[in-house]
Formats: structure tokens, sequence, C-alpha cells
């Protein structure tokens, strides 16, 4: 695919969400060394997450490439014919009068 | 299921190997894909590859494969020989294989030996009760000896077991078709169309069960599945817009003394009609003049 775009987006939103979780970590290290509740995590780390996601989805969006839109009445995807039923086929048809081709042998 | 692209893509592919071009293998697998029977090419060009032991050493593991659809291609074109070839290396292969039993058991099935086969499917049912393709084999082989309702008590069997076996079922609604029994042919094709609504062929077969049937109900019924047909096929199944014409003058011949609900019909009729006539018009113009003459007669006793 090469290093287009989307990837490069991408690969930044995940090192910026995991970013994220390594202050969130850090920020609870430090309010147990206050004593304090962890109520949630500090506002800098909610921006990082809220930019962080919208990068990914971006990069979820374009990376895969573009979306093909469905035709459900086209005439491509209009069954034709049924399968013929393989399983229960019987061998004793009229078929047995036609004369083979010459040279249908197995070589061994 | 085969659809349009697949099927066009099988013609060109069987047109390039018919004419010399490569493209072999992929042809063969295709066919074995979409599960059609065209066994006298498979097995002419199967025979070109196996005989020819580079094109052969390439496919791998594959060449197993191969070796079995060219051994049943060869039973259906009756060269049992060339079969029996196939099914020999196959067991020098694999010597203690369920699936090269089957194959042993269906060459003595091609070669007319009836008790025999049933022998070896009852045994190879024994070691594994629950082998579909046994089941299946087993009533393949009553209705090749003529013995149709045996053919079908099995595969009532078989059916009361495996239920969601689409094939099994449109089987059983074809022999129940060939034995005139439409009632339980049309049972056979409400499940069908139970478990995949969308694919018109079964609400065809189903409308042709209850158009034969007869009876004003099913006649309403009918006219309602070839709607329906036509609705999935975007309009282009002939044999649907004929049935529309022919269930609805039906109708109104069967409703002549009764009080006539005029709900759509005659709408519904003058378009196919003109359908009708637009696609004869298109494909087959000489014979236009025949169907307007069939739809006047068919105006007039209605």
């Amino acid at each position: 695919m090469g290093f287009s775009l989307g990837v490069v987006i991408g690969a930044v939103g995940v090192l910026i969400l995991s970013h994220a979780a390594y202050a969130t970590s850090q920020y609870r290290g430090l309010l147990k060394i206050t004593e304090d509740d962890f109520s949630g995590p500090p506002f800098n780390v909610v921006v990082e997450l809220i930019v962080g996601l919208v990068l990914c989805m971006w990069a979820a969006l374009a990376v895969p490439g573009d979306f093909l839109s469905i035709h459900p009445h086209s005439d491509e995807n209009r069954i034709v014919s049924l399968p013929d039923n393989l399983d229960f086929m019987i061998f004793n048809h009229r078929g047995k009068v036609f004369v083979p081709e010459i040279n249908m042998r197995l070589k061994r | 299921m085969v659809t349009k692209t697949e099927e066009t893509q099988l013609n060109r592919l069987e047109s390039q190997v018919d004419n010399g071009g490569g493209g072999a293998w992929e042809y063969l697998c295709l066919v074995r894909k979409l599960k059609v029977r065209r066994s006298d090419k498979v097995l002419k060009h199967g025979l070109s590859i196996l005989n020819d032991s580079k094109k052969r050493s390439s496919l791998g593991p594959e060449e197993w494969t191969l070796y079995e659809q060219v051994a049943i291609a060869a039973m259906d074109c009756h060269s049992l020989d060339v079969a029996k070839d196939c099914v020999n290396v196959l067991q020098k292969k694999f010597p203690e294989s369920k699936r090269v039993g089957r194959l042993e058991a269906m060459l003595l099935e091609a070669k007319g030996s009836w008790g025999q086969a049933e022998k070896a499917y009852s045994s190879l049912l024994e070691d594994n009760p629950f082998d579909q393709v046994v089941h299946k084999r087993r009533v393949a082989l009553a209705k090749a000896q003529g013995n149709l309702s045996g053919a079908i008590e099995w595969l009532n069997k078989y059916l009361e077991t495996f239920m969601a076996d689409h094939d099994a079922w449109r089987e059983l609604a074809e022999i129940y078709v060939s034995l005139q029994m439409y009632k339980q042919a049309a049972f056979c094709y409400e499940e069908l169309i139970l478990s995949q609504p969308t694919v018109p062929l079964y609400h065809l077969s189903y409308a042709d069960v209850l158009y034969t049937l007869g009876g004003l109900e099913n006649l309403m019924t009918a006219k309602k599945y070839y709607s329906s047909t036509i609705e999935l096929t975007g309009g282009k199944n002939t044999r649907a817009l004929f049935g529309i014409c022919l269930c609805t003058s039906a109708i109104a011949q069967l409703s002549k003394g009764r009080n006539k609900e005029d709900k759509d019909s005659p709408d519904l009729q003058s378009l196919a009609t003109a359908a009708l006539e637009k696609e004869y018009k298109q494909r087959a113009s000489g014979k236009l003049s025949v169907l307007t003459s069939a739809f006047k007669s068919l105006k007039v006793s209605s």
C-alpha cells in the first residue's frame, strides 16, 4: 500500500492515544501520592483523547479504500441458474450411447 | 447459484479453452466452484492436464482434487476405464480414505451393479451415520433404479435429520412433480422459499405447481408468486409474464358466475401483455403475430 497519508495519520492517532493512556496512568500515580480521588482524567488528556479519536477514525475510513456502492438490482448479480444437483447425479442416462473420443485414457 | 457475471466468465473460459488457449485449470476450478455439470469438457481438459506430467506436478496437492473431479466426469460420460484408473491412483495415495470409498461405490453405481453399490454405501454409513453425501448418493441410487417411492422415502428420512439442505428439498420437489404429487411438491417449494426468499427461480417453480393444481385460491396465490418472480428478476423472466396472463384469464374464467372482484387485475394483465409484446418485438419479431393472436384468444375466453 505504501506509506500513504492515511497510514501516517493512523499511526499518529494511535501514538496520541497511547500517550494519553500513559499520561493518565502518571496522573493516577500523582494522585496516589497526594491521596486524592480519581474522578476523571485531566482536561488536557481529554483533549488529547478526542484528537486521537478523530485522527484514528479518519485513518480507518481513508486507509482501506473507497466504498463501492451496492447495486441490488443490477443485472450482474441476478441469479441465472441454480446449481445442478451434483450430489444426486445419476449415471444411467442416454449419454451412454455417445461414442467416447479417442485418446481418452489416463496415461500411467 | 450461478450469477450472470459468473455465467459469462464461465462461457468465456470455456470457449477459450476449447479453442486451444490456456486456462484449463482455471476453467476446472470455476466449474468445481459453481457446481455445474459439464462432464464432457471436464473430462477432456482434465485428462489433458493429468496426462502431461509437467502440468500435473505444477498443481501440487490440488492434483488429487483434479483426479476426483475427472473420475466423476468420466463416470458421467461413461468412460468407465478412465474412472477406474483415476480411482486406483487415488486409492494408492489415500488407502483408508472414506472419500475414495465413496468414489468406488459411485463407480459400482455407474457400472450398473446396484446391489454391490448399495452394500458399499450401507457399510460407509455404518462407519459414519452422519455422512451427508453418502445419504444423498443412496437416494440417487434408488432414483437410478427407477424406484422413485424408495427414493422419496430415503430422502424424507434424510431431510428429517438435515433440514437445511436446499438441494435435497429441491430434489424432493422435482421427484414429487415427476410423480404428479403436486401438493407435496408445493410444500417442498414453500420450504425452499422460506429459507431462501431472494431466489426467483423457487418462486417461479412454486407458482407453476400452484397453477397446475388449479382452483381459485391456488390461482390467485400463483399470480402473486409470478409477480414476485418478476419483481426479483427485474421484469426479465418471460415465463413469469406468461404465467400472469394465463392466471388472470383462468381466474376470470373461474369466477365468471360470482361477483367480480376487480382489484388491479386488468392493469396487471395489460402491463404483462405489453411487456411480453415488447420483448418479442426485440428478440423474436417473427413470432409476434402468434403472440397477439394467443392473447386475443385468452381475452375472448375470459
